[in-house]
Protein backbone atom coordinates (compact mmCIF):
# COMPACT_ATOMS: atom_id res chain seq x y z
CA UNK A 1 0.00 0.00 0.00
CA UNK A 2 1.60 3.58 -0.81
CA UNK A 3 -0.61 6.54 0.04
CA UNK A 4 -0.98 9.53 -1.41
CA UNK A 5 -2.00 12.74 -0.17
CA UNK A 6 -2.05 16.73 -1.93
CA UNK A 7 -2.83 19.77 -0.15
CA UNK A 8 -2.98 23.38 -1.94
CA UNK A 9 -1.47 26.49 -0.64
CA UNK A 10 -2.70 29.90 -1.22
CA UNK A 11 -1.29 33.04 -0.04
CA UNK A 12 2.05 31.09 0.66
CA UNK A 13 0.06 29.01 2.89
CA UNK A 14 -1.30 25.55 3.69
CA UNK A 15 -4.44 24.69 5.21
CA UNK A 16 -5.29 23.45 8.02
CA UNK A 17 -7.66 20.88 6.46
CA UNK A 18 -4.60 18.96 5.26
CA UNK A 19 -3.96 17.45 8.48
CA UNK A 20 -7.68 16.21 9.14
CA UNK A 21 -6.72 14.75 5.26
CA UNK A 22 -3.59 13.45 7.15
CA UNK A 23 -5.84 11.98 9.89
CA UNK A 24 -8.10 10.44 7.26
CA UNK A 25 -5.26 8.65 5.76
CA UNK A 26 -3.73 7.42 8.86
CA UNK A 27 -6.85 5.23 8.69
CA UNK A 28 -4.92 3.11 6.26
CA UNK A 29 -2.19 2.10 8.76
CA UNK A 30 1.00 2.84 6.74
CA UNK A 31 3.55 5.92 6.37
CA UNK A 32 1.98 8.38 3.91
CA UNK A 33 3.46 10.67 0.97
CA UNK A 34 2.32 14.66 0.55
CA UNK A 35 2.21 16.27 -2.51
CA UNK A 36 2.59 20.05 -1.82
CA UNK A 37 1.16 22.61 -4.67
CA UNK A 38 2.36 26.02 -4.26
CA UNK A 39 4.83 28.16 -1.88
CA UNK A 40 4.53 27.95 1.23
CA UNK A 41 6.30 27.49 4.75
CA UNK A 42 6.19 23.46 5.10
CA UNK A 43 8.56 22.72 8.22
CA UNK A 44 5.98 22.52 10.79
CA UNK A 45 4.18 20.05 8.47
CA UNK A 46 7.72 17.85 7.44
CA UNK A 47 7.90 17.68 11.32
CA UNK A 48 4.64 15.30 11.51
CA UNK A 49 5.23 11.07 12.35
CA UNK A 50 2.99 9.79 9.80
CA UNK A 51 4.68 11.08 6.18
CA UNK A 52 7.65 9.69 4.60
CA UNK A 53 8.40 12.15 1.86
CA UNK A 54 7.20 15.63 1.39
CA UNK A 55 7.09 16.88 -2.80
CA UNK A 56 6.66 20.33 -3.19
CA UNK A 57 6.30 21.81 -6.26
CA UNK A 58 7.36 25.11 -4.80
CA UNK A 59 7.89 26.98 -8.20
CA UNK A 60 3.64 27.42 -8.82
CA UNK A 61 1.52 29.49 -6.89
CA UNK A 62 -0.90 27.80 -5.53
CA UNK A 63 -4.23 30.12 -5.99
CA UNK A 64 -3.40 30.53 -9.46
CA UNK A 65 -2.73 27.61 -10.39
CA UNK A 66 -4.82 25.80 -13.06
CA UNK A 67 -5.87 21.97 -12.48
CA UNK A 68 -5.56 21.66 -16.62
CA UNK A 69 -2.31 22.40 -15.88
CA UNK A 70 -1.48 20.37 -12.90
CA UNK A 71 -2.85 17.11 -13.78
CA UNK A 72 -1.24 15.48 -16.28
CA UNK A 73 2.12 15.77 -14.27
CA UNK A 74 0.44 14.70 -11.21
CA UNK A 75 -1.23 11.63 -13.34
CA UNK A 76 2.20 10.33 -13.44
CA UNK A 77 3.26 10.86 -9.56
CA UNK A 78 -0.29 9.26 -8.70
CA UNK A 79 0.09 6.24 -11.24
CA UNK A 80 2.70 5.04 -8.21
CA UNK A 81 0.11 4.94 -5.19
CA UNK A 82 -2.69 2.93 -4.09
CA UNK A 83 -4.36 5.60 -2.26
CA UNK A 84 -4.59 9.42 -3.31
CA UNK A 85 -6.15 11.52 -0.74
CA UNK A 86 -7.12 14.94 -1.05
CA UNK A 87 -9.31 17.57 0.52
CA UNK A 88 -13.00 17.81 -0.61
CA UNK A 89 -12.70 21.84 -1.10
CA UNK A 90 -13.02 24.57 -3.94
CA UNK A 91 -9.05 23.37 -5.00
CA UNK A 92 -9.48 19.42 -4.45
CA UNK A 93 -13.09 18.72 -5.72
CA UNK A 94 -11.65 21.04 -9.01
CA UNK A 95 -8.29 18.79 -9.10
CA UNK A 96 -8.58 15.17 -8.47
CA UNK A 97 -11.43 14.52 -10.77
CA UNK A 98 -9.40 15.34 -13.61
CA UNK A 99 -6.80 13.54 -12.42
CA UNK A 100 -9.37 10.37 -12.91
CA UNK A 101 -10.37 11.17 -16.06
CA UNK A 102 -6.64 11.47 -17.30
CA UNK A 103 -6.09 7.97 -16.12
CA UNK A 104 -9.40 6.62 -16.19
CA UNK A 105 -10.25 6.04 -12.64
CA UNK A 106 -13.22 6.18 -10.95
CA UNK A 107 -13.25 8.40 -7.77
CA UNK A 108 -15.12 8.13 -4.57
CA UNK A 109 -16.14 11.89 -3.26
CA UNK A 110 -16.59 13.23 -0.08
CA UNK A 111 -15.54 10.54 2.08
CA UNK A 112 -16.71 10.81 5.72
CA UNK A 113 -14.91 7.11 6.98
CA UNK A 114 -12.52 4.57 6.06
CA UNK A 115 -13.51 1.29 7.04
CA UNK A 116 -10.96 -0.82 5.40
CA UNK A 117 -8.57 0.40 2.34
CA UNK A 118 -11.03 -0.46 -0.29
CA UNK A 119 -14.70 0.15 1.77
CA UNK A 120 -15.19 3.78 2.32
CA UNK A 121 -18.34 5.97 3.56
CA UNK A 122 -19.45 8.71 1.56
CA UNK A 123 -23.02 10.52 1.91
CA UNK A 124 -25.53 10.90 -0.85
CA UNK A 125 -29.24 12.49 -1.52
CA UNK A 126 -27.73 15.95 0.54
CA UNK A 127 -26.19 13.90 3.51
CA UNK A 128 -29.90 11.75 3.78
CA UNK A 129 -28.25 8.83 2.77
CA UNK A 130 -24.97 7.39 4.00
CA UNK A 131 -23.50 4.85 1.32
CA UNK A 132 -21.04 2.37 2.23
CA UNK A 133 -19.04 1.70 -1.47
CA UNK A 134 -16.24 -0.94 -2.24
CA UNK A 135 -14.05 0.23 -5.01
CA UNK A 136 -12.58 -2.18 -7.25
CA UNK A 137 -9.27 -0.02 -8.56
CA UNK A 138 -6.07 -0.73 -7.84
CA UNK A 139 -5.68 3.25 -7.30
CA UNK A 140 -8.16 4.92 -5.43
CA UNK A 141 -8.87 8.31 -5.38
CA UNK A 142 -10.68 9.74 -2.01
CA UNK A 143 -11.64 13.67 -1.78
CA UNK A 144 -12.29 13.33 1.78
CA UNK A 145 -14.70 15.82 3.91
CA UNK A 146 -12.46 17.04 6.57
CA UNK A 147 -15.22 17.73 9.25
CA UNK A 148 -15.17 13.86 9.53
CA UNK A 149 -11.92 13.51 10.10
CA UNK A 150 -9.75 14.46 13.36
CA UNK A 151 -6.43 16.77 12.52
CA UNK A 152 -3.38 14.57 12.89
CA UNK A 153 -0.83 16.59 14.62
CA UNK A 154 1.48 13.73 16.70
CA UNK A 155 5.24 14.93 15.73
CA UNK A 156 8.00 12.61 14.37
CA UNK A 157 11.67 11.79 13.17
CA UNK A 158 10.67 14.48 9.97
CA UNK A 159 10.35 13.67 6.54
CA UNK A 160 12.15 14.11 3.89
CA UNK A 161 11.55 16.83 1.62
CA UNK A 162 11.93 16.85 -2.00
CA UNK A 163 11.65 20.03 -3.82
CA UNK A 164 10.46 19.51 -7.67
CA UNK A 165 10.25 22.68 -9.95
CA UNK A 166 9.34 22.80 -13.46
CA UNK A 167 6.66 19.61 -13.39
CA UNK A 168 4.11 21.73 -14.48
CA UNK A 169 3.27 22.87 -18.01
CA UNK A 170 1.09 26.16 -18.76
CA UNK A 171 -0.31 26.04 -21.69
CA UNK A 172 -1.98 28.96 -22.94
CA UNK A 173 -5.47 27.53 -23.37
CA UNK A 174 -6.50 28.32 -19.63
CA UNK A 175 -5.71 31.78 -17.99
CA UNK A 176 -5.91 33.27 -14.49
CA UNK A 177 -6.82 36.66 -14.07
CA UNK A 178 -7.95 37.28 -10.81
CA UNK A 179 -9.00 36.29 -7.31
CA UNK A 180 -11.24 37.92 -5.06
CA UNK A 181 -10.94 36.62 -1.50
CA UNK A 182 -14.16 38.24 0.46
CA UNK A 183 -13.25 37.34 4.08
CA UNK A 184 -9.47 37.15 4.62
CA UNK A 185 -9.71 39.30 8.03
CA UNK A 186 -12.88 37.44 9.26
CA UNK A 187 -13.14 33.74 10.92
CA UNK A 188 -12.92 31.01 8.32
CA UNK A 189 -16.35 29.31 8.66
CA UNK A 190 -14.96 25.78 7.15
CA UNK A 191 -12.99 26.01 10.11
CA UNK A 192 -14.54 27.91 12.81
CA UNK A 193 -14.80 26.58 16.46
CA UNK A 194 -18.19 28.65 16.28
CA UNK A 195 -20.69 29.44 13.87
CA UNK A 196 -23.59 31.78 13.73
CA UNK A 197 -25.62 31.27 10.99
CA UNK A 198 -29.19 33.38 9.78
CA UNK A 199 -32.14 32.40 8.01
CA UNK A 200 -34.33 34.34 5.51
CA UNK A 201 -36.03 35.62 8.73
CA UNK A 202 -33.64 38.32 9.21
CA UNK A 203 -35.58 40.47 6.40
CA UNK A 204 -32.75 42.37 5.22
CA UNK A 205 -29.33 42.83 4.76
CA UNK A 206 -29.04 45.50 7.56
CA UNK A 207 -30.63 43.25 9.86
CA UNK A 208 -28.26 40.52 9.12
CA UNK A 209 -25.53 42.52 9.61
CA UNK A 210 -26.73 44.15 12.43
CA UNK A 211 -27.72 41.00 14.21
CA UNK A 212 -26.13 38.25 13.39
CA UNK A 213 -22.40 39.30 12.10
CA UNK A 214 -22.65 41.87 15.24
CA UNK A 215 -23.30 39.01 17.34
CA UNK A 216 -20.78 36.48 15.58
CA UNK A 217 -18.07 39.24 16.78
CA UNK A 218 -18.93 39.04 20.12
CA UNK A 219 -18.60 35.39 20.33
CA UNK A 220 -15.30 35.02 17.84
CA UNK A 221 -17.39 33.07 15.97
CA UNK A 222 -17.59 32.87 11.72
CA UNK A 223 -20.93 34.04 9.61
CA UNK A 224 -22.73 31.59 8.34
CA UNK A 225 -26.43 31.95 5.95
CA UNK A 226 -28.96 29.60 4.60
CA UNK A 227 -29.52 29.50 0.52
CA UNK A 228 -32.78 31.48 1.57
CA UNK A 229 -30.75 34.53 2.51
CA UNK A 230 -27.85 34.03 0.39
CA UNK A 231 -30.47 34.38 -2.36
CA UNK A 232 -32.06 37.02 -1.08
CA UNK A 233 -28.98 38.99 -1.06
CA UNK A 234 -28.36 39.38 2.77
CA UNK A 235 -25.03 37.24 2.33
CA UNK A 236 -22.47 36.41 -0.02
CA UNK A 237 -22.34 33.15 -1.38
CA UNK A 238 -19.07 31.43 0.49
CA UNK A 239 -21.25 31.75 3.57
CA UNK A 240 -23.27 29.60 2.55
CA UNK A 241 -24.13 26.38 4.86
CA UNK A 242 -26.18 23.40 2.97
CA UNK A 243 -25.73 20.85 0.63
CA UNK A 244 -24.93 23.70 -2.23
CA UNK A 245 -22.63 25.65 0.07
CA UNK A 246 -20.28 24.89 2.93
CA UNK A 247 -20.20 21.70 5.25
CA UNK A 248 -19.47 22.96 8.68
CA UNK A 249 -19.29 21.10 11.68
CA UNK A 250 -18.19 23.46 14.98
CA UNK A 251 -18.55 22.80 18.65
CA UNK A 252 -21.26 25.63 18.62
CA UNK A 253 -23.81 26.17 15.81
CA UNK A 254 -26.01 28.79 16.87
CA UNK A 255 -29.14 28.64 13.96
CA UNK A 256 -31.05 31.96 14.12
CA UNK A 257 -34.43 32.32 12.38
CA UNK A 258 -33.49 29.52 10.44
CA UNK A 259 -36.74 26.90 9.07
CA UNK A 260 -34.32 23.55 9.09
CA UNK A 261 -34.87 22.71 5.12
CA UNK A 262 -33.35 19.16 4.11
CA UNK A 263 -30.11 20.99 1.95
CA UNK A 264 -29.21 23.26 5.07
CA UNK A 265 -29.25 20.02 7.64
CA UNK A 266 -26.65 18.45 4.96
CA UNK A 267 -24.37 21.04 5.89
CA UNK A 268 -24.48 21.37 9.47
CA UNK A 269 -25.77 18.23 11.56
CA UNK A 270 -22.09 16.76 12.30
CA UNK A 271 -22.09 20.19 14.52
CA UNK A 272 -21.61 19.46 18.37
CA UNK A 273 -24.23 21.67 19.89
CA UNK A 274 -26.73 23.13 18.07
CA UNK A 275 -28.64 26.15 19.50
CA UNK A 276 -31.66 27.51 16.87
CA UNK A 277 -33.84 30.57 18.04
CA UNK A 278 -36.59 30.54 15.49
CA UNK A 279 -40.29 31.83 16.30
CA UNK A 280 -42.10 29.05 14.90
CA UNK A 281 -42.27 26.21 17.34
CA UNK A 282 -42.69 23.47 14.70
CA UNK A 283 -39.54 24.79 12.66
CA UNK A 284 -38.26 21.61 11.56
CA UNK A 285 -34.58 23.07 12.79
CA UNK A 286 -35.30 22.06 16.69
CA UNK A 287 -35.65 18.53 15.20
CA UNK A 288 -31.48 18.66 15.03
CA UNK A 289 -30.68 21.00 17.59
CA UNK A 290 -29.71 20.14 20.93
CA UNK A 291 -31.15 23.48 22.51
CA UNK A 292 -34.17 25.07 21.24
CA UNK A 293 -35.96 28.94 22.02
CA UNK A 294 -39.43 29.90 20.73
CA UNK A 295 -38.42 33.47 20.12
CA UNK A 296 -38.52 36.53 18.42
CA UNK A 297 -35.10 37.27 17.02
CA UNK A 298 -35.50 40.63 16.81
CA UNK A 299 -36.28 40.82 20.41
CA UNK A 300 -33.75 37.69 21.20
CA UNK A 301 -30.51 38.75 19.31
CA UNK A 302 -30.35 42.15 20.91
CA UNK A 303 -30.89 40.80 24.52
CA UNK A 304 -27.60 38.47 23.49
CA UNK A 305 -25.52 40.79 22.70
CA UNK A 306 -25.95 43.06 24.96
CA UNK A 307 -25.32 39.88 27.82
CA UNK A 308 -22.20 39.03 25.94
CA UNK A 309 -21.00 42.69 25.99
CA UNK B 1 -20.96 28.40 -31.71
CA UNK B 2 -22.92 24.95 -30.45
CA UNK B 3 -22.96 23.69 -27.34
CA UNK B 4 -23.65 20.27 -25.76
CA UNK B 5 -25.49 20.38 -22.56
CA UNK B 6 -25.69 17.60 -19.70
CA UNK B 7 -29.56 16.22 -18.41
CA UNK B 8 -29.51 13.75 -15.68
CA UNK B 9 -32.70 12.59 -14.15
CA UNK B 10 -32.58 12.48 -10.66
CA UNK B 11 -35.15 12.18 -7.92
CA UNK B 12 -37.27 15.24 -7.53
CA UNK B 13 -34.97 17.97 -4.54
CA UNK B 14 -38.48 18.03 -3.23
CA UNK B 15 -38.70 14.13 -2.43
CA UNK B 16 -37.23 12.74 0.95
CA UNK B 17 -35.68 9.70 -0.59
CA UNK B 18 -36.26 6.35 1.76
CA UNK B 19 -33.79 3.47 2.15
CA UNK B 20 -35.09 0.45 1.18
CA UNK B 21 -35.50 -2.25 3.93
CA UNK B 22 -32.59 -4.48 3.12
CA UNK B 23 -30.69 -1.37 2.91
CA UNK B 24 -29.02 -2.44 -0.81
CA UNK B 25 -29.97 1.11 -1.92
CA UNK B 26 -32.32 3.54 -1.74
CA UNK B 27 -36.15 2.87 -2.96
CA UNK B 28 -37.05 5.73 -5.74
CA UNK B 29 -39.18 3.57 -7.53
CA UNK B 30 -41.94 5.46 -7.04
CA UNK B 31 -40.70 9.01 -6.87
CA UNK B 32 -41.10 12.04 -8.73
CA UNK B 33 -38.55 12.39 -11.16
CA UNK B 34 -36.78 16.08 -12.48
CA UNK B 35 -33.95 17.27 -14.54
CA UNK B 36 -31.01 17.55 -12.06
CA UNK B 37 -31.62 21.27 -10.16
CA UNK B 38 -27.90 21.62 -11.59
CA UNK B 39 -28.47 20.90 -14.98
CA UNK B 40 -31.01 23.86 -15.52
CA UNK B 41 -28.27 26.24 -14.76
CA UNK B 42 -26.25 25.07 -17.16
CA UNK B 43 -29.26 24.89 -19.79
CA UNK B 44 -30.68 27.97 -18.76
CA UNK B 45 -26.76 29.71 -19.18
CA UNK B 46 -26.79 28.06 -22.90
CA UNK B 47 -30.41 29.37 -23.88
CA UNK B 48 -29.58 32.93 -22.58
CA UNK B 49 -26.25 32.27 -25.27
CA UNK B 50 -28.61 31.53 -27.87
CA UNK B 51 -30.94 34.66 -27.07
CA UNK B 52 -28.21 36.91 -27.01
CA UNK B 53 -27.12 35.86 -31.06
CA UNK B 54 -23.93 34.15 -29.24
CA UNK B 55 -24.70 30.49 -29.67
CA UNK B 56 -26.39 28.86 -32.91
CA UNK B 57 -27.15 25.12 -31.67
CA UNK B 58 -27.81 23.69 -28.43
CA UNK B 59 -28.31 19.71 -27.90
CA UNK B 60 -29.00 18.39 -24.54
CA UNK B 61 -28.16 14.80 -23.91
CA UNK B 62 -28.94 12.45 -21.02
CA UNK B 63 -28.09 8.97 -20.59
CA UNK B 64 -30.14 6.21 -19.01
CA UNK B 65 -33.25 4.39 -19.15
CA UNK B 66 -36.27 5.35 -21.80
CA UNK B 67 -37.77 7.59 -19.05
CA UNK B 68 -34.81 10.00 -19.55
CA UNK B 69 -36.96 11.07 -22.45
CA UNK B 70 -39.30 12.76 -20.27
CA UNK B 71 -35.98 14.98 -18.43
CA UNK B 72 -35.08 15.42 -22.34
CA UNK B 73 -38.33 16.98 -23.25
CA UNK B 74 -37.89 19.67 -20.52
CA UNK B 75 -34.48 20.44 -21.50
CA UNK B 76 -36.20 21.00 -25.15
CA UNK B 77 -38.99 23.10 -23.32
CA UNK B 78 -36.62 24.89 -21.47
CA UNK B 79 -35.06 26.00 -24.90
CA UNK B 80 -32.71 22.93 -26.00
CA UNK B 81 -33.03 22.76 -29.82
CA UNK B 82 -32.88 18.57 -30.25
CA UNK B 83 -31.61 15.78 -27.54
CA UNK B 84 -29.95 12.87 -27.99
CA UNK B 85 -30.66 9.92 -25.42
CA UNK B 86 -27.96 7.65 -24.81
CA UNK B 87 -29.72 4.44 -23.49
CA UNK B 88 -28.85 2.23 -20.96
CA UNK B 89 -30.11 0.10 -18.74
CA UNK B 90 -27.79 0.35 -15.93
CA UNK B 91 -26.71 3.16 -13.63
CA UNK B 92 -23.12 4.01 -14.53
CA UNK B 93 -20.67 5.57 -12.22
CA UNK B 94 -19.00 9.23 -13.25
CA UNK B 95 -15.85 7.77 -14.93
CA UNK B 96 -18.39 5.70 -17.18
CA UNK B 97 -20.83 8.56 -18.12
CA UNK B 98 -17.66 10.99 -18.84
CA UNK B 99 -16.59 7.82 -21.16
CA UNK B 100 -19.85 7.96 -22.78
CA UNK B 101 -20.35 11.89 -23.42
CA UNK B 102 -16.56 11.82 -24.41
CA UNK B 103 -17.77 9.72 -27.28
CA UNK B 104 -20.64 11.93 -27.81
CA UNK B 105 -18.40 15.12 -27.87
CA UNK B 106 -16.51 13.44 -31.07
CA UNK B 107 -19.49 12.87 -32.52
CA UNK B 108 -21.21 16.16 -32.25
CA UNK B 109 -17.88 18.53 -32.22
CA UNK B 110 -19.57 21.22 -29.79
CA UNK B 111 -17.68 24.41 -28.84
CA UNK B 112 -18.43 24.06 -25.03
CA UNK B 113 -20.01 21.41 -23.29
CA UNK B 114 -22.06 22.49 -20.11
CA UNK B 115 -22.86 20.50 -16.88
CA UNK B 116 -24.38 20.97 -13.29
CA UNK B 117 -21.52 21.19 -11.22
CA UNK B 118 -22.68 18.11 -9.39
CA UNK B 119 -26.42 15.77 -9.50
CA UNK B 120 -28.04 15.94 -6.71
CA UNK B 121 -28.48 12.20 -6.19
CA UNK B 122 -25.07 10.87 -5.86
CA UNK B 123 -23.55 14.27 -4.97
CA UNK B 124 -20.70 12.94 -7.13
CA UNK B 125 -19.19 16.64 -8.50
CA UNK B 126 -16.87 14.42 -10.83
CA UNK B 127 -18.12 14.34 -14.63
CA UNK B 128 -17.26 17.51 -15.66
CA UNK B 129 -13.78 17.20 -14.53
CA UNK B 130 -13.15 14.09 -15.97
CA UNK B 131 -14.50 14.56 -18.84
CA UNK B 132 -12.54 17.47 -19.35
CA UNK B 133 -9.01 15.68 -18.23
CA UNK B 134 -10.13 12.86 -21.03
CA UNK B 135 -10.42 15.39 -23.87
CA UNK B 136 -6.98 17.50 -22.60
CA UNK B 137 -9.79 20.26 -22.94
CA UNK B 138 -10.24 23.45 -20.10
CA UNK B 139 -12.45 23.25 -17.61
CA UNK B 140 -14.26 25.75 -15.47
CA UNK B 141 -15.92 24.50 -12.68
CA UNK B 142 -18.61 25.88 -10.19
CA UNK B 143 -18.88 28.74 -12.95
CA UNK B 144 -21.06 31.33 -11.49
CA UNK B 145 -20.92 34.09 -14.20
CA UNK B 146 -20.23 33.47 -17.73
CA UNK B 147 -19.04 36.63 -20.18
CA UNK B 148 -18.32 35.63 -23.99
CA UNK B 149 -14.75 36.60 -25.54
CA UNK B 150 -13.57 36.07 -28.39
CA UNK B 151 -13.18 32.25 -29.12
CA UNK B 152 -13.24 32.21 -25.15
CA UNK B 153 -15.20 32.15 -22.33
CA UNK B 154 -14.07 34.86 -19.46
CA UNK B 155 -15.59 32.73 -16.06
CA UNK B 156 -16.40 33.71 -12.54
CA UNK B 157 -16.06 30.54 -9.91
CA UNK B 158 -17.20 30.14 -6.66
CA UNK B 159 -13.97 28.76 -4.50
CA UNK B 160 -13.53 28.46 -0.59
CA UNK B 161 -13.22 32.14 0.61
CA UNK B 162 -14.80 33.90 -2.73
CA UNK B 163 -14.45 33.60 -6.23
CA UNK B 164 -11.75 33.38 -9.19
CA UNK B 165 -11.87 34.43 -12.35
CA UNK B 166 -10.13 32.58 -15.15
CA UNK B 167 -10.28 32.92 -19.30
CA UNK B 168 -10.74 29.41 -20.88
CA UNK B 169 -10.53 29.27 -25.01
CA UNK B 170 -12.97 27.29 -26.75
CA UNK B 171 -13.85 24.16 -26.64
CA UNK B 172 -14.02 23.76 -22.85
CA UNK B 173 -15.97 22.11 -20.39
CA UNK B 174 -17.88 24.31 -17.94
CA UNK B 175 -20.04 23.29 -14.66
CA UNK B 176 -22.62 25.59 -13.55
CA UNK B 177 -22.92 26.22 -9.77
CA UNK B 178 -26.19 27.28 -8.22
CA UNK B 179 -25.52 31.52 -8.61
CA UNK B 180 -25.43 31.01 -12.24
CA UNK B 181 -28.10 32.17 -13.42
CA UNK B 182 -32.19 31.89 -12.39
CA UNK B 183 -33.97 29.14 -14.75
CA UNK B 184 -36.96 30.25 -15.60
CA UNK B 185 -40.51 28.58 -15.35
CA UNK B 186 -41.53 26.74 -18.51
CA UNK B 187 -44.76 27.98 -20.26
CA UNK B 188 -47.28 25.79 -21.64
CA UNK B 189 -46.52 26.96 -25.64
CA UNK B 190 -42.41 25.76 -25.05
CA UNK B 191 -44.03 22.46 -23.59
CA UNK B 192 -45.83 21.71 -26.81
CA UNK B 193 -42.84 23.15 -28.95
CA UNK B 194 -40.93 20.85 -27.16
CA UNK B 195 -42.83 17.47 -28.00
CA UNK B 196 -42.00 18.78 -32.07
CA UNK B 197 -38.15 18.40 -31.54
CA UNK B 198 -36.41 15.68 -32.72
CA UNK B 199 -34.46 13.30 -29.47
CA UNK B 200 -32.40 10.94 -31.28
CA UNK B 201 -31.69 7.62 -29.53
CA UNK B 202 -28.15 5.90 -29.72
CA UNK B 203 -27.99 2.69 -27.53
CA UNK B 204 -24.46 2.04 -25.31
CA UNK B 205 -23.26 -0.60 -27.10
CA UNK B 206 -23.01 1.39 -30.29
CA UNK B 207 -20.37 3.25 -28.81
CA UNK B 208 -18.06 0.45 -28.59
CA UNK B 209 -16.83 1.81 -24.93
CA UNK B 210 -15.57 -0.14 -21.97
CA UNK B 211 -17.86 0.58 -18.73
CA UNK B 212 -16.90 -2.04 -16.34
CA UNK B 213 -17.88 -1.45 -12.86
CA UNK B 214 -15.01 0.45 -10.47
CA UNK B 215 -17.31 0.21 -7.82
CA UNK B 216 -20.29 -1.89 -5.71
CA UNK B 217 -22.58 -0.20 -3.10
CA UNK B 218 -22.44 -2.58 0.13
CA UNK B 219 -25.19 -1.04 1.88
CA UNK B 220 -26.98 2.61 2.46
CA UNK B 221 -28.42 3.72 5.72
CA UNK B 222 -30.27 6.90 6.98
CA UNK B 223 -28.00 9.29 7.21
CA UNK B 224 -30.36 11.70 9.59
CA UNK B 225 -29.75 12.43 13.63
CA UNK B 226 -32.43 13.81 14.75
CA UNK B 227 -31.97 15.12 18.13
CA UNK B 228 -33.71 15.69 21.42
CA UNK B 229 -34.36 19.15 21.71
CA UNK B 230 -34.41 20.54 25.06
CA UNK B 231 -36.77 23.78 25.29
CA UNK B 232 -35.35 26.71 26.37
CA UNK B 233 -37.37 29.21 28.48
CA UNK B 234 -35.47 32.45 29.01
CA UNK B 235 -32.89 34.55 27.93
CA UNK B 236 -30.86 33.36 30.94
CA UNK B 237 -30.81 29.89 29.91
CA UNK B 238 -30.45 30.50 26.56
CA UNK B 239 -26.58 32.90 27.52
CA UNK B 240 -25.78 29.97 30.03
CA UNK B 241 -26.25 27.25 27.07
CA UNK B 242 -24.20 29.76 24.19
CA UNK B 243 -21.41 29.95 27.41
CA UNK B 244 -21.28 26.68 28.04
CA UNK B 245 -20.84 25.74 24.12
CA UNK B 246 -18.53 28.13 23.56
CA UNK B 247 -16.02 26.59 26.60
CA UNK B 248 -16.72 23.28 25.50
Amino acid sequence: MRVLVIGHATANQLSDSILNVLGAATKLNTKVDVLIIGKADITEIASLACIAKIIHLSDVSGEQMQSAFLAKSLAQIVKSYTHVLTAADSAGKDLLPRIAGILELSQISEVIGIISPNMFKRPMYAGNVVAEVESFEDIKLLTIRTTSFAKYTETGSGASIEEKSGLVEINPTTSFISQDIIHSDTIDLAHAKIVVTGGRSLGSKENFDDLIHTLALKLGAAVGASRAAVEAGYAPNDCQVGQTGKVVAPTLYLAIGISGAVQHIAGMKDSKTVVAINLDPNAQIFEYSDYGLVADLFDTIPQLINALS
Amino acid sequence: MKILVCAKRVVDPNVKVRVKTDHSDVDIEHSKMSLNPFDENAIEEAVKMKEAGKASEIVAVSIGSLKCEDTLRTALARGCDRAILVEAAENYEPINIAKILKAIYLKEQPNLIMLGKQAIDDDANQVTQMLAGMLDLPQATFASKIEIADNALVIRREIDGGTETIKVNLPAVVSADLYLNEPRFIKLPQLMQAKKKPIEKIAVAELGLELSRRSRLIKVYDGEVKKQCKQLASIDELINVIKAGQEA
